[in-house]
């Protein structure tokens, strides 16, 4: 009996000590790599923005249109219930306002809130947890600088034990590392920056890098992409054929700057979201960094891998006007469907007619045949505001039954990948609820 | 300021790159035979020729244009193919309220001018993303095939009766 019990006390004792131990915080303020658009130089004020916009904070504490920069209250919808981003604005009552410099860097790259409780891992603490003080306090300084608004944050609807903040400490020892970004010496400054500006600002990973069954990044599946809210993040490694080895340095540039890249896709939801919040105001410098580190990613294949047919063969059969090749008899529902609603904008030989942004032939949405983000777009559409023009696609979950939204999705993989789509009405169904 | 040719003219206009071309030839130009029908490229009744592509003028950036050549509605007759769907629209008597009418010729026409012969799967890829709330469609088909071919697809109106005849 006594034996139990030292058993149980060394147990409990080591389980305690491994608690602590593996939520050791990193005490370094952290060093930042050099960063175009934010040099040593620039006052705090401009720095922050910059970051502030690097960091793309605006896309979850911004509800769009709603006109309360920073506000809060984008509903973040989980299997196991809904969070709602919280006020960062100045004001004291329902923001940060009462913050001090330590309470923000802590929350920030520590995941722990003024009071003490932790934060979920919606805020990607996990990411910033890179971040250096110095850099942290200039998002600070900026969002400071804003005007304060009064917007009481929303409760969190979540089922027990989700909503335990408590249990997050557990999540943390399990799944999460505090500490600060550490340069490679042997890799070149540029690659460092860029690292810096993937992980710990743009926070990359937390849509492309596939998740555990405790929702924690897989680290040694860096970028190799998933599914998220019903949108795929492609996967960004510099696999050949299933990541972007094969785009050049320009492609993805011009991807993460405007949104598109000729013959290899444009971004659309969450992605789309990212570029215009985002992505489209790094400078030169360091979107060229970003593409560096990409482009040192190791090759995966991921789960359910996308290969592109660039050169799909009823695409290369249609003239602008008319399919040919098709497998696809001209009854074919989804071809019924694409001719009267697509086939004017998208073309039959996927060159996009209004604008290039339309253009499907090469796309890696038209090559997965799970058809994820074809079902998407399909249901929810598309409007892009900042590459000139707006870039629009009407949304027809309103228009289109599941069943039609099926058909329609198989037939533009079909034609376009030249694949077997598998998209099934239920599968429509269940992305109806999502984003 | 940009210049557009329209028609063959020259129209120097002074409008945001991102108005949309159907905007600029109704409420700039004052060219109102293209018609506003759904504003999102799902209903073909603003419809117009740019380098004898139909495209729909509701979602298309007049900045994106440059000198390509713009057709409208006002001025397809004045190609051989837009003269015999014109003149088949008027035998077959096509036309019930009108309003997509605009779009369903400069389609038909653009559908002629690629495709002289066109089988019914070419007319129904060609036609299917102009919207008829009227349901003329069977009229339509009749009078790009009569068009085509110059044969009496199905029956003929007074329209095409000769002058002077008793009506």
């Amino acid at each position: 009996m006594t034996r139990f019990l030292i058993i149980v006390v060394l147990l409990a004792l080591i389980g305690v000590g491994a608690y602590f131990y593996l939520n050791r915080t990193d005490a370094s303020d952290g060093t930042a790599p050099v960063i175009a658009g934010a040099p040593p130089s620039a006052s705090v004020l401009a720095r922050g923005e910059y970051l502030t916009k690097a960091a793309d904070c605006t896309a979850c504490h911004t509800v769009s249109g709603s006109g309360k920069a920073f506000a809060g209250g984008f509903p973040f919808k989980l299997p196991f219930g809904t969070i709602y981003s919280s006020n960062i604005t100045a004001d004291v009552a329902t923001g940060i306002g009462s913050w001090s410099d330590d309470d923000f860097v802590r929350a920030v790259r520590e995941g722990i809130r003024k009071d003490g409780q932790h934060l979920y891992p919606a805020f990607p603490y996990t990411s910033y947890t890179q971040l250096s003080r110095n850099d942290v306090l200039a998002i600070k300084a900026y969002l400071f600088s804003l005007p304060k608004i009064s917007q009481p944050n929303k409760a969190n609807e979540l089922s027990f034990p989700y909503n335990q903040r408590w249990v997050m400490g557990f999540w943390n020892a399990a799944f999460f590392k505090n500490q600060r970004f550490v340069a490679d010496s042997s890799k070149s400054p540029e690659w460092n920056s860029g690292k810096y500006v993937a992980v710990a600002l743009e926070h990359c990973g937390e849509c492309h890098t596939p998740r555990n069954l405790g929702f924690g990044l897989e680290h040694g599946n860096e970028l190799a992409g998933q599914e998220l809210q019903g949108w795929r993040a492609y996967n960004i490694t510099s696999d050949q054929v299933h990541g972007i080895g094969a785009w050049s340095d320009g492609e993805i540039a011009a991807y993460l700057t405007t949104g598109h890249a000729e013959g290899r896709g444009s971004a659309a939801g969450p992605m789309a979201e990212a570029v215009q919040n985002s992505l489209r105001f790094l400078q030169p410098a360091d979107t060229a960094a970003l593409v560096t580190y990409l482009r040192t990613v190791p090759a995966r294949e991921g789960k359910d891998p996308i290969s592109v047919d660039v050169k799909a063969a009823p695409v290369i059969a249609s003239s602008n006007a008319a399919p040919g090749g098709d497998s696809a008899s001209a009854d074919n529902p989804g071809l019924r469907l694409f001719e009267g609603a697509c086939a004017s904008c998208h073309q039959w030989n996927g060159q996009g007619q209004q604008t290039p942004y339309a253009s499907l032939l090469g796309t890696r949405g038209v090559n997965d045949v799970q058809g994820a983000n074809v079902t998407q777009i399909l249901l929810h559409g598309s409007d892009m505001r900042f590459a000139g023009p707006n870039i629009f696609m009407p949304a027809f979950g309103d228009a289109y039954s599941n069943t039609e939204i099926a058909e329609l999705s198989n037939y533009v993989i079909g034609h376009f990948g030249n694949k077997q789509g598998a998209v099934t009405p239920d599968d429509v169904a269940a992305r109806r609820k999502q984003f | 300021m940009l210049s557009l040719s329209i028609n063959g003219q020259s129209y120097p206009v002074d409008v945001p790159d991102d108005m949309p071309l159907l905007w600029v030839l109704r409420d700039v130009i004052g060219l109102t035979g293209t018609k506003f029908g759904c504003g999102i490229a799902q209903c073909g009744a603003c419809t117009v020729h740019l380098d004898g592509q139909p495209v729909r003028s509701c979602v298309l950036p007049v900045g994106s244009l440059g000198n390509r050549a713009i057709t409208t509605i006002e001025a397809i007759g004045n190609t051989p193919a837009g003269q015999k769907i014109q003149q088949a629209w008027l035998e077959v008597d096509v036309v019930q309220c009108g309003y997509c009418q605009s779009g369903q010729i400069m389609s038909a026409t653009a559908l002629l001018q690629r495709t002289p012969n066109p089988t019914d799967a070419d007319i129904d890829a060609a036609m299917a993303g102009n919207i008829c709330r009227c349901a003329t469609y069977v009229r339509i088909r009749a009078a790009i095939k009569q068009a085509a071919t110059g044969k009496a697809e199905i029956l003929q109106t007074m329209v095409s009766a000769p002058a002077g005849a008793a009506s």
